[in-house]
């Protein structure tokens, strides 16, 4: 009777302490397998660069351009206020294919987008408006030396393409012109950007944009700069087709 | 509309006028649709709201699938036919709004009042009800504000006078008398205790009881001056005993000298923690808060709704008026972001205080980057190519360091090589002048002629007291232009913004005069004043422009940066009220106390619990 009380009893501690053991391993093993999740997930984030930004000022054609790549026709646009992004194929016969992401270039919003995409970004189509760009050559400046300061930017170095738009139109400017121009542009901002008051936390100051001591050259980048012209609406008008060859192939040599 | 209020957190309400016309929007969040119906401003269209959420619905389940399954693609290649569906819902808003009868008057028969008599009158006698009611005895009767009192009363008016039309046969006049004394004891019951109650409340006050304070309960004997023999005379008052080592304090102090603030480095590190924190993905963030949280949130596709926000935004809204933002401010921003959130469908494994906060966090930057950062020394290059002096401006209140920053700005300047004329067109405060003049001359000590070339960097330009502003920046500038100086820094007069004459005279010299920029002087300590002293400054100088585009304030210059901790509201304030950028930040009194604004920092300080 003892041995027998013995038994259910030893069977019933076996049972117990095999029980929390079997649990905790269960447990520890779920853990493992929750934190490989989390950080291939964040891994995968930071490493899979398979965006391309379309960047500019407010009316430089980027969202039209992006219409046209993915779809072929033309559709009115309004100034965006948010980003819209797609899958593009980028050549028929591969089966490449990057994540377009169209950004507004409305001066409130445009910072803030790039930052939230600027790590997935393996290119960036820099689109100028080459009608307007004698006007805004200031702000384009501004704004592509803020594009090229930034860190993550300097690190990755994703290729970059500016996009000369509208040249549909007669009075746009060439490539090379605006090529020049911003480099003069580009010279002047980096020698006034560095000479500005330190900021509020004293985080680092601008990091140096090319060379010191020779003037500015796109050639000075730690990334790839090519200029293009283009026009997203097309000489025909909104019946045609754009002429975006440059654009296109420029893509292809990219990814 | 989409240049303006969108992007610029103004999306508080959802109207917004332009020109000749009013546009009024709504946002679906949920497939970021924007829905926006255009009506000339003269006209009151009443229907337009509702019109407005039809559209939204139909078209929503319309082109559902769209949407939700081809995304970007979809919105770009879908044929979005909608125009019947629009022409008729037009149709029917218009028709329901103009099929309204127009309302007949209820005849007295319909109305509740004689009801309500007719009802009274049956309590009272049970008999079938009468019709025609005397209006003058109802009128009595709205005084008292009982309905019961009012047939009483009604019937103690007709009591008292003899009834006229004779309706009145039915009741007796002994029952009348006796529910008017009834009626009458009642209300002088009521009287009387009314009148009781307050006998007690004085009865309570008439014995004064000494005032018990919390914390002196000790001192009660000392603070008795009742005993006036000790009242005035010095040998009553205790002899305390001198203790030369507490007045001194620290008995190592060297006689004469002033130590420094100690500063702890800390906090520097801290902010660079959160402004690193801040810009990691906040995704992980949200994971852990959202494990640990109800279970409800964790699987996506919930939708955010008003009343999920309203604990939050309430909270959040606190906290930024506890961070010195101005309380109306708060309330806008609140109203834009929860406008831009509600529907909108929350992620996995994110709360709603996640959400909301991140929301907020990319409001507040917008907010601080606003539209065209002003290059000084860009601008400056410029006007040196075309040969003109580039003429900067100051204006601000009293005493917010107008004239110091003013110093460091020039200071900078000159560092960067460009000599400066600063104009003392402030003639009015004892002292301006001299104080300017005391800072050119430590400016030219330390960066002396000789180290330039042989040119004097600064150089002031003055003409004493109590001559015209105006004047004096016009001679200043053309003086500049002459002899070859870079900038002209003009130094105005601190005023009060609702003081008329001065603001007058600000408008007028900066019409006149046409500086390149116009900066606003703000300390960082002012609250709720932020608001009122930019509108009144910016309406100044629009109203008394004669040009069709007046020159408005360009910049905010935020000084005295260094005594706020983290409470850096001020500077919300200041840039939502004039979208404008904050040019330069003070942040103390030495010629290097200068630094620019990094908005990332700033509203990293905001949100800190």
């Amino acid at each position: 009777a003892m041995a027998g009380g013995l038994e259910p009893d030893l069977a019933a501690l076996r049972r117990e302490l095999s029980g929390p053991a079997a649990l905790s391993v269960v447990i520890a093993l779920i853990a493992v397998a929750v934190t490989f999740l989390i950080w291939r997930f964040v891994q995968g984030r930071r490493s899979s660069r398979k965006a391309v930004l379309l960047l500019g000022l407010c009316d430089a054609g980027k969202t039209l351009l992006f219409a046209r790549l993915l779809s072929g026709r033309y559709r009115d646009t309004q100034t965006s206020i948010t980003d819209s992004s797609a899958t593009y194929q980028v050549s028929r016969d591969k089966s490449t294919s990057v994540t377009l992401i169209d950004l507004p270039g409305h001066e409130s919003l445009r910072l803030q987008f790039l930052e939230r995409f600027k790590a997935a970004a393996r290119a960036i189509v820099f689109v100028v408006d080459s009608v307007a760009f004698q006007r805004e050559v200031k702000d384009v400046a501004e704004f592509l030396y803020q594009v090229l300061v930034d860190g993550t930017v300097l690190k990755n170095a994703p290729a970059l393409l500016i996009a000369c738009n509208k040249q549909d139109v007669t009075m746009a400017k060439s490539a090379k012109l605006i090529q020049q121009q911003l480099e003069k542009e580009l010279n002047t901002l980096r020698v006034t950007r560095s000479a500005a008051p330190t900021s509020l936390d004293s985080s680092g100051g601008p990091s140096q944009l090319g060379k010191k001591g020779k003037d500015f050259d796109f050639s000075q980048l730690p990334m790839k700069v090519e200029f293009v012209e283009c026009s997203a609406r097309g000489s025909k008008g909104e019946e045609g087709d754009a002429d975006l060859e440059g654009l296109e192939k420029w893509l292809v040599k990219v990814t | 509309l989409l240049t303006a209020p969108l992007p610029q957190e103004r999306g508080g309400n959802n109207s917004f006028t332009h020109e000749a016309l009013t546009l009024k929007y709504k946002l679906d969040n949920q497939f970021e649709l924007v829905f926006v119906v255009g009506f000339q401003k003269i006209l009151t269209l009443t229907y337009v709201d509702k019109l407005i959420d039809d559209v939204h619905k139909e078209f929503r389940d319309k082109y559902r699938n769209e949407f939700q399954q081809k995304g970007a693609l979809g919105l770009l290649n879908g044929t979005f036919d909608f125009k019947d569906d629009f022409m008729r819902l037009l149709r029917d808003a218009e028709e329901s709004s103009r099929v309204r009868a127009p309302t007949v008057m209820k005849t007295f028969e319909q109305s509740l009042k004689s009801q309500k008599t007719v009802k009274c009158m049956i309590e009272t006698r049970g008999e079938k009800p009468k019709e025609k009611v005397k209006n003058k005895k109802n009128k009595g009767s709205k005084k008292e504000g009982t309905e019961a009192a009012a047939a009483p009363s009604k019937a103690s008016g007709g009591d008292k006078q003899p009834p006229a039309s004779g309706e009145k046969e039915e009741l007796t006049k002994d029952e009348i008398l006796q529910k008017n004394r009834e009626e009458f004891f009642r209300r002088h019951m009521k009287a009387g205790e009314k009148s009781r109650s307050p006998k007690p409340d004085t009865q309570k006050e008439k014995g004064k009881k000494p005032r018990v304070w919390d914390l002196g309960n000790s001192n009660a004997k000392v603070l008795d001056y009742s005993n006036s023999a000790t009242n005035g005379s010095a040998e009553a008052c205790p002899v305390e005993e001198f203790d030369p080592d507490m007045a001194l304090g620290d008995k190592n102090r060297e006689p004469g000298r002033l130590y420094d603030l100690e500063y702890e480095s800390e906090d520097e590190a801290e902010e660079e923690k959160v402004v690193q924190n801040t810009s990691k993905p906040s995704a992980k963030k949200g994971g852990l808060g959202g494990m640990f949280g109800m279970l409800k949130g964790l699987v996506g596709s919930k939708s955010l709704t008003r009343e999920d926000m309203d604990p939050v935004l309430e909270k959040m809204k606190d906290h930024l008026i506890a961070k010195n933002v101005a309380a109306e401010i708060a309330v806008q921003l609140c109203e834009s972001v929860a406008k831009k959130l509600e529907g909108k469908v929350m992620g996995t494994f994110t709360t709603v205080t996640s959400t909301v906060k991140q929301a907020l966090q990319e409001a507040l930057v917008q907010i601080l980057q606003p539209q065209r950062r002003v290059d000084m020394l860009r601008d400056v290059m410029d006007a040196q190519r075309h040969r003109r002096p580039y003429v900067v401006t100051f204006c601000g209140v009293n005493g917010v360091g107008k004239s110091t920053n003013l110093a460091k700005i020039s200071f900078w300047l000159i560092e960067n090589g460009f000599s400066v004329l600063i104009a003392a067109c402030d003639t009015f405060r004892a002292g301006a002048v001299e104080q300017l003049r005391t800072h050119t001359r430590r400016l030219n000590a330390l960066h002396p002629p000789e180290s330039h070339g042989g040119r004097t960097m600064v150089q002031l330009y003055e003409k004493g007291y109590g001559k015209d502003a105006a004047g004096i920046a016009m001679e200043a500038i053309s003086y500049a232009r002459n002899q070859g100086f870079d900038v002209v820094l003009v130094d105005t007069a601190g005023r009060m913004q609702d003081n008329a004459p001065l603001m007058t005279a600000l408008a007028k010299l900066i019409a006149v005069n046409a500086p390149d920029l116009v900066l606003f002087v703000g300390e960082a300590l002012v609250g709720n004043e932020a608001v009122d002293q930019l509108v009144k400054f910016n309406k100044a100088l629009a109203d008394h422009s004669m040009a069709q585009t007046p020159r408005l304030i360009d910049g905010i210059v935020l000084t005295k940066f260094d005594t706020i901790d983290d409470k850096v509201g001020a500077a919300i304030s200041m840039t939502y009220i004039t979208s404008k950028p904050i040019v330069f930040v003070g942040t103390g009194q030495t010629y290097c106390d200068l630094r620019s604004l990094n908005a990332k920092a700033v509203v990293a300080a905001l949100m800190k619990a």
